[in-house]
C-alpha cells in the first residue's frame, strides 16, 4: 500500500523533475549561489598582485582579481600547490592554511569567524598569524600581499 | 630516508617508556608494539600532513618496511565460523550493542591504541583507533573521495530495493551510503550551498521562532511539579524536525501540534524506527541478507515513509517557490543542481539530521540542569548580547561561552561515539600495515574522555575551549562533526539550531534535575538512558 503511494509520488515528481532539470550546474551558478566575497563587489578587471612563498623558498608571483579569495587565486591561476583547498572553500578542512605577516594579518578587514577558527584549530603548524586562504578576499588594499604556504602542503611534491 | 626512520624506531624502542599507553600495549600481547604516545614511535608521526599531501609521499612506502603485519594487530580472537559477531549477540555475547561505549573503553584497556575487530559476519574487518594523532594522520592523507563505511542496509535500500529512484539520474544517490565519484559529484553540488556560513545565517530568525514555539510548548507540557514529561525526548524530536523541515523543505510542518497519524508524527516515528533498526541490522548477524526479517521490513517501511513525505513536501515547496522571491536553501539547491538533487539532499538530511540534533540538545539540557552555576554564566552572557531583543544573525558569535558549553558536552558525550573511514589504499596505522578496504573506526568517545588528550577529562570545563593558547589539547581527539571533505554536511544548520534553542531555553528557564542520575547508552545515538524529567522554572 505505502509502497504504491511512494511510487505514485515518485512518478509524479519524476515528470516534474524532468521538466525542471538542469543538467549539472555551471560554475556561474555556484557563484550566484554562494558569493565567495562577503562584502567587496568583484570589480571588473581590477587586479592586484599576490605572492605565494612556498616552503622550499620558491616564490610564485601572480595576479588576483579583486573580490576573489586566495583559494580562487590558486585555482584560477592553476598554481600547482598540492592538496590546497580540498573542501572547495566550504570550511570543512584546513588545507588552504596560509601564514601572513603580522602587519598583513592585522590589516585584514575581517577577523576569522567562529567557523573558520574551528577549522584553524585543526590546521597543521598553526601560528598566531594563520588564516584560511578561502576566507581571505582580495581587495585593492591588499595589493602586493605576500603569504607563506606552510610546510605540510607542498613538501609532499619534492 | 629509510635509514632515518629505522633509527627513529630504534631510538624510541630503546628509550624509556611512557607508562600509560605502552604499558597497555605490552599487556596486550607481550610485544613491543611501537605505539607510544609521547615518543612518537610510529615513523610517520614525524610528519603530519594536509589532506591529499600524503598521497604521493614516499613516507608510506618507507614506513611499510618497518611496520608490522595486519595479522599482528591485537584484538579479540574470532571463533571459527561464528567470527566475532556472537560477542554482540543478546545473552551469549559479552559486548552489548547498547554499551559499545563501554566495550570500546575496555577494548582499549585490554589491547591498546589500535584494536582489530575481525570476523564480523558480512562486514569487512574493522580497526578501532584510539590515538588522536593517528586519526589526524588518516584524515590528512585522505584523497578527494574518502570512503565512509557504508551502512550496508541503507546501501541495499538505495542501490537495490529503490534503485529505480536513486539511479534514475546520474550522481543523484545522495551522500549517505554513497561513495567515490558519484558521492563526490553530489557532495560538491550540495556542500557549496549547505555549508556556506551565510546560508545558515539567513535562517537565524525563523529557527529562533521555532525555538520560541518550543519554549512555549515546554511551559505547556510541564506537569504540576514543573517537570518535563517522560517523553520529553520525543518533544525535542518534534522541535528538531520542525527546524529541519523549515530548512530543508521551506515548510513549517506544525510538529508541536502533531497528532498520531499526521505527516509530522509519521515522519518522527519513521526516523526513530530507522535509527533503532540501523544499529541492530548493522552490528548483529545480518539475517536480513538472507530473508526480509521483521526488523528489516520495519526499516524499509520507515525509509519509504521518509522518502514519500519528503518528496511530497519538496514538490510542494517547488511549486510555491516559483512565486516567492527569497532564496531559501531548497531553492538554491534547485538552482544549483536541480530538483532531484534537492529532494535527495532533503531525504539524507532527514535520515541523519533529526535525532542527532535532538539527542545532542537533550544531552546538553540534561548536563546543564546538573550545573546551576554554568546556567547562570550562560544566562548572563545571553542577556548581555540580546538585551531583550529578538535574535539576529551573528548573535551566537558573540556568545563564546555558549559555544564552549556545547563543545564540552559533545566532547564528554558525543552523540555519535565514533567516526570511520574505509581505507582506499594500504596505510600504516599505529605501526601496523593496514590493508585497503579495512574499516577504520576512530573512537572519539574514548579519545575525548582520556586524560592523554584532555586535562581533567572527566570534569565539565567549558573554559578549556576558550583558552587562546594552542596545543591545549589534541585537536583531532574530539571531532563531533568529523573533518575534511566528508565532514557533516548539516553542521552549520545543526550548530545554528542547537545554539539557538539552548540560548532560548536558558533565557526562559532555570533548569533543575531531581531524580536519579542518568547513565548514557547508545540508542543508537549516545544519549541519557531514561526519562529526561527536567524541572523548568521560569526566570
Amino acid at each position: 500500500m505505502s509502497l504504491r503511494n511512494i511510487f505514485r509520488t515518485v512518478r509524479s515528481t519524476h515528470s516534474y523533475l524532468l521538466r525542471y532539470n538542469y543538467l549539472g550546474a555551471s560554475f556561474s551558478n555556484y557563484k550566484s549561489v554562494v558569493p565567495l566575497s562577503t562584502n567587496i563587489p568583484a570589480l571588473k578587471d581590477e587586479k592586484v598582485k599576490v605572492t605565494f612563498v612556498l616552503n622550499d623558498g620558491k616564490r610564485i608571483e601572480t595576479e588576483a582579481k579583486v573580490g576573489d579569495s586566495l583559494l580562487d587565486v590558486v585555482v584560477n591561476n592553476d598554481l600547482n600547490i598540492e592538496g590546497y583547498g580540498a573542501c572547495e572553500g566550504t570550511l570543512t578542512c584546513s588545507t588552504c592554511h596560509v601564514i601572513l605577516k603580522q602587519e598583513d594579518f592585522d590589516r585584514l578587514p575581517e577577523e576569522a569567524s567562529d567557523e573558520e577558527r574551528d577549522m584553524l584549530d585543526l590546521a597543521y603548524g598553526l601560528t598566531d598569524t594563520s588564516r584560511l586562504g578561502c576566507q581571505i578576499i582580495m581587495s585593492k588594499d591588499l595589493d602586493g600581499l605576500e603569504i607563506q604556504i606552510p610546510e605540510t602542503i607542498n613538501d609532499a611534491r619534492s | 630516508m629509510r635509514r632515518r626512520f629505522c633509527q627513529l624506531n630504534l631510538g624510541a624502542v630503546n628509550s624509556k617508556r611512557n607508562i600509560t599507553t605502552t604499558a597497555q600495549c605490552q599487556q596486550a600481547d607481550g610485544l613491543e608494539l611501537g605505539v607510544n604516545s609521547k615518543q612518537r614511535t610510529c615513523p610517520v608521526h614525524q610528519r603530519p600532513r594536509s589532506t591529499h599531501a600524503a598521497l604521493e609521499t614516499p613516507v608510506f612506502g618507507t614506513a611499510t618496511s618497518s611496520a608490522k603485519s595486519w595479522e599482528e594487530v591485537p584484538g579479540p580472537k574470532p571463533l571459527p565460523l561464528l567470527g566475532n559477531t556472537w560477542r554482540f549477540a543478546p545473552y551469549i555475547g559479552n559486548y552489548s550493542v547498547e554499551h559499545v561505549d563501554k566495550v570500546c573503553l575496555s577494548l582499549r584497556e585490554q589491547y591498546g591504541d589500535c584494536v582489530k575487530m575481525a570476523g564480523l559476519l558480512g562486514r569487512p574487518d574493522m580497526l578501532f583507533v584510539f590515538d588522536a594523532r593517528e586519526v589526524e594522520r588518516v584524515f590528512r592523507s585522505e584523497d578527494g573521495a574518502p570512503h565512509r563505511p557504508a551502512m550496508p542496509s541503507l546501501n541495499y535500500y538505495k542501490h537495490v530495493l529503490r534503485k529505480d529512484f536513486f539511479s534514475a539520474e546520474e550522481n543523484c544517490a545522495g551522500v549517505i551510503s554513497v561513495h567515490g565519484d558519484s558521492w563526490s559529484a553530489f557532495r560538491t553540488k550540495v556542500s557549496r550551498v549547505a555549508l556556506s556560513v551565510s546560508a545558515a545565517a539567513q535562517y537565524t530568525e525563523p529557527v529562533a521562532e521555532v525555538a520560541d514555539d518550543f519554549v512555549y510548548r515546554i511551559s505547556k507540557i510541564r506537569n504540576k511539579d514543573l517537570e518535563t514529561p517522560d517523553d520529553f525526548l520525543n518533544e525535542i524530536h518534534k522541535w528538531s524536525l520542525e527546524s529541519l523541515s523549515l530548512i530543508a523543505l521551506d515548510t513549517r510542518l506544525g510538529c508541536f501540534d502533531a497528532c498520531a497519524g499526521s505527516d509530522s508524527q509519521r515522519l518522527i516515528d519513521a526516523v526513530n524506527t530507522f535509527f533503532l533498526c540501523v544499529g541492530e541490522l548493522e552490528l548483529r548477524a545480518p539475517w536480513w541478507r538472507l530473508y526480509p526479517t521483521r526488523m528489516f521490513k520495519q526499516y524499509v517501511a520507515a525509509l519509504d515513509t521518509i522518502l514519500s513525505v519528503t518528496l511530497k513536501y519538496v514538490e510542494r515547496a517547488l511549486e510555491d517557490s516559483k512565486t516567492g522571491g527569497n532564496k531559501s536553501l531548497l531553492q538554491e539547491l534547485v538552482t544549483a543542481a536541480g530538483p532531484r538533487v534537492a529532494a535527495v539532499a532533503a531525504l539524507d538530511m532527514f535520515l541523519v539530521g533529526i535525532d542527532t540534533t535532538s539527542n545532542a540538545v537533550a544531552s546538553i539540557l540534561y548536563q546543564l540542569s546538573l550545573r546551576p552555576a554554568v546556567q547562570e554564566k550562560l544566562y548572563e552572557e545571553i542577556t548581555k548580547v540580546l538585551q531583550n531583543r529578538p535574535m539576529r544573525p551573528g548573535d551566537v558569535n558573540q556568545m563564546p561561552y555558549l559555544r564552549a558549553c556545547v563543545k564540552e558536552v559533545l566532547r564528554m558525550f558525543p552523540v555519535v561515539v565514533g567516526n570511520g573511514r574505509q581505507l582506499t589504499k594500504d596505510t600504516v596505522i599505529c605501526g601496523y600495515h593496514i590493508p585497503k578496504g579495512t574499516q577504520v573506526i576512530f573512537q572519539h568517545y574514548v579519545m575525548s574522555n582520556s586524560e592523554e588528550n584532555f586535562v581533567s577529562a572527566s570534569e565539565f570545563r567549558p573554559e578549556r575551549w576558550l583558552l587562546k593558547t594552542s596545543g591545549k589539547h589534541h585537536a583531532f581527539a574530539s571531532l563531533p562533526f568529523g573533518f575534511g571533505r566528508r565532514m557533516c554536511l548539516g553542521r552549520r544548520f545543526a550548530e545554528l539550531e542547537i545554539h539557538t534553542v539552548i540560548c532560548k531555553i536558558v533565557q526562559a528557564f532555570r533548569m533543575e534535575y531531581h531524580h536519579e542520575l542518568l547513565d548514557y547508552h547508545i540508542h543508537p545515538m549516545y544519549t541519557p538512558n531514561g526519562p529526561i524529567r527536567l524541572k523548568m522554572i521560569e526566570r
